[in-house]
């Protein structure tokens, strides 16, 4: 083989780039795919599927702290579930993402609180992965799904199709520049652009400045990766028809509430075989946000909370 | 199909029929004398079109369209310009394979020499440390060049798994108690792990000069024996079309089951796979091919990184703004663990390096041809 070969040819591709709720994560946590461990046993030749796939499974929980609007302030913790499962099959322009998507917020409130206590979005994952030329790669994805609280009255409000473009250039290994948008019709801004970099400091120290999980990762063995970084979460919820009615305020019925918070923190992930990866962080949430933009009604947080996470990787 | 038009089986005669070819071979060589009317038309019909196919097998860039991803290649173009695709798709995920092409201006022999003779380690970017030929019987001694490794992170990273007896490294049970016995030694390479590295490699090119690829040694410490055998033949079974091009060259160099019958250049080399060093070996070998050639570069070993890999040749004369020159297509098929776990973009990705990598090698190549080097 007479050139270089390089195969751990790992980048967010920006494609994560500004995504609601996380909910490109899987390409961002596959650090070191396939990389025998040094203190495991070696690598298994993975089970050949005809149809690739991949998914992830994470679970957090953010301790309590206030939120406030004018003189109200409420008390509130949070847990936060998320299941990811995709489709890759390979087609002539590239590679589908056939998948479903569940994420749940779920917050611990007084019963005073005029917010929802429970946040979900139920979504397909509708994508292509494909080339411009050699070293321009674009992801086009649509999540049309329901978004918004219990779904125990659907309508057709709580339908939306968030979409997602981004597009890597291919700088050199070493060096990705990345650039992308975030189309969503029940957000404050509709499109939402924004751009990133991936950029392989030294052999075991990269910089992952790309959203929504912007990261510094120091290798510290094959298998073992050490990070430092900030995660931005934020999706935009449909309320139910009686909402506001039930929180003395009708100005919040059937109300579009965008749902924001930032995470920082240090975490670990750990490749547990070719296809799976665990990863645990934990650090505190110094922001977070309920915008009833459209309602002019926002709770902002006042105070820092502690938070910790866990998510499983797998890539088959 | 009509009586007349069957084709005899191997051994068989027939009164219709001369089987002057090779026993065992199927031909149809004459018509039958008293071919009524109709069955004679068909017959011309067939050679007509028997002869079309030949013509259009004549044709290098037509050929190059019927097993190649390159169905409109220009070779103005090439002359100038490396093209490359990535192949086709492979239904296991931990294959990955490219197609290039281009045009040299010299003819198909020269451009053969050439490559055959081509150092590409002294081209430092593409970062292969050592390269070393070895002899028709490999001794450890042959393994000597290894004693001047550079000194660098790759390869100390190599020095210091060797030393440790990492699960990365891709060794057999029965090459693992050959392992050194912990740090020690001075160098890049300490002899203690250039000795057990030209122990091992030595053992795989002798088994390789009297096997072949099939007969490899599995890297039983996997817990699932990968065969670098297995890995040549399943990289070729899912791609048809090349397979079918190169059957009778794949039968004879080695490459699928047996020792094979041509004439192989043996080599190792230490090179850097994902910023570690990396320990292979390879034969390279050739077969001229009506008025080109076919070459086959295997590296049946590789001590990690990858499993197996294969760059395939064909070359055709054409001549080019009244040159005689060489088309060449290329085809890079390798098999590593660490595809299988990549999915959509970073598929892609990882298909657009190997591109430009590839790329780039064949630049070099040229620019060297050019200069004479």
């Amino acid at each position: 083989m007479r050139f270089p070969v390089r195969l751990r040819f790992i980048l967010a591709a920006g494609l994560s780039l500004l995504a609601p709720l996380a909910l490109l994560r899987a390409g961002l946590d596959d650090k070191n795919p396939g990389v025998p461990t040094t203190d495991s046993p070696g690598p298994a030749i993975p089970a050949h599927f005809d149809l690739p796939s991949e998914f992830d499974v994470s679970e957090s929980y953010v301790g309590s702290a206030d939120v406030r609007r004018d003189s109200r302030s409420h008390s509130l913790d949070e847990e936060n579930s998320e299941v990811r499962f995709v489709l890759t099959p390979r087609i002539s322009t590239g590679y589908l993402r056939l998948g479903v998507e569940w994420e749940r917020y779920s917050f611990g409130f007084p019963e005073n609180a005029p917010l929802p206590n429970t946040l979900q979005n139920i979504n397909l994952v509708l994508g292509l992965d494909a080339k411009f030329s050699d070293s321009i790669l674009f992801r086009l994805e649509a999540q049309p799904g329901l978004y918004g609280t219990f779904f125990n009255h659907i309508t057709s409000g709580d339908f939306n199709v968030p979409i997602v473009l981004g597009g890597t250039y291919l700088y050199s290994p070493d060096l990705q520049i990345i650039a992308g948008a975030v189309v969503d019709v029940n957000s404050k801004y509709p499109v939402f652009p924004g751009l990133g970099v991936r950029w392989k400091l030294a052999s075991k120290l990269v910089l992952d400045a790309v959203l929504p999980t912007p990261r510094l990762e120091y290798e510290l063995t094959k298998a073992t990766t050490l990070y430092a970084g900030a995660e931005l979460k934020e999706g935009n919820f449909r309320t139910d028809r009686h909402f506001g009615d039930n929180h003395r305020d009708p100005s919040l019925n059937h109300a579009v509430v965008t749902f924001s918070e930032v995470r920082v923190g240090v975490g670990l992930t750990q490749r547990l075989s070719n296809s799976l990866t665990l990863s645990a962080e934990g650090g505190c949430q110094p922001y977070r946000e309920f915008d009833f933009y459209r309602a002019d009604a926002r709770y902002r947080s006042d105070g820092v909370a502690p938070y910790g996470q866990i998510s499983l990787h797998g890539a088959f | 199909m009509p009586p007349h038009l069957q084709l005899l089986p191997p051994g068989r005669s027939d009164d219709h029929f001369d089987t002057t070819g090779e026993r065992g071979e199927w031909f149809l060589l004459r018509p039958p004398p008293n071919l009524p009317p109709v069955p004679r038309a068909f017959l011309i019909l067939f050679l007509v079109l028997t002869a079309a196919l030949c013509a259009q097998a004549a044709d290098p860039l037509a050929e190059l369209g019927a097993f190649s991803v390159f169905q409109n290649a220009n070779l103005d173009k090439l002359k100038s310009e490396v093209t490359t695709a990535r192949g086709p798709a492979m239904t296991d995920g931990r294959h990955l394979s490219v197609q290039s092409c281009y045009v040299v201006p010299v003819p198909p022999a020269k451009a053969l020499e050439a490559l055959q003779q081509w150092d590409a380690s002294r081209h430092r970017e593409l970062k292969i440390y050592v390269h070393g030929d070895l002899p028709g019987s490999p001794t450890p001694a042959s393994f000597s060049k290894l004693g001047s490794a550079p000194d660098n992170a790759a390869v100390a990273t190599l020095a210091e798994k060797t030393q440790k007896g990492s699960h990365d490294l891709q060794i057999s049970n029965g090459e693992k108690p050959l392992l050194p016995a912990g740090p020690g030694g001075k160098g890049p390479l300490p002899d203690p792990v250039q000795s057990f590295w030209s122990n091992v490699l030595s053992g795989r090119a002798q088994n390789f000069v009297a096997n072949g690829a099939a007969r490899q040694p599995g890297y039983e410490f996997t817990g699932q024996e990968v065969k670098s055998g297995d890995e040549l033949a399943s990289l070729l079974r899912q791609q048809d079309k090349i397979r079918k091009q190169f059957a009778g060259f794949l039968g004879d160099n080695g490459v699928s089951g047996g020792r094979g019958s041509l004439k192989k250049d043996l080599y190792f080399e230490l090179i850097d796979v994902d910023d570690e060093g990396v320990l292979t070996l390879g034969s390279f070998s050739s077969k001229a091919v009506g008025s080109g050639f076919q070459a086959a570069d295997v590296t049946y070993y590789a001590s990690g990184g990858y499993y197996a890999g294969l760059t395939l040749y064909q070359m055709w004369p054409v001549e080019v703004g009244g040159q005689a020159s060489t088309l060449v297509w290329r085809g890079d098929m390798i098999s590593a663990a660490s595809l299988a776990t990549l999915h959509g973009m970073e598929k892609l990705a990882s298909e657009s390096a190997m591109m430009k990598d590839i790329s780039k090698a064949v630049r070099l190549l040229k620019g060297d041809m050019a200069t004479g080097r």
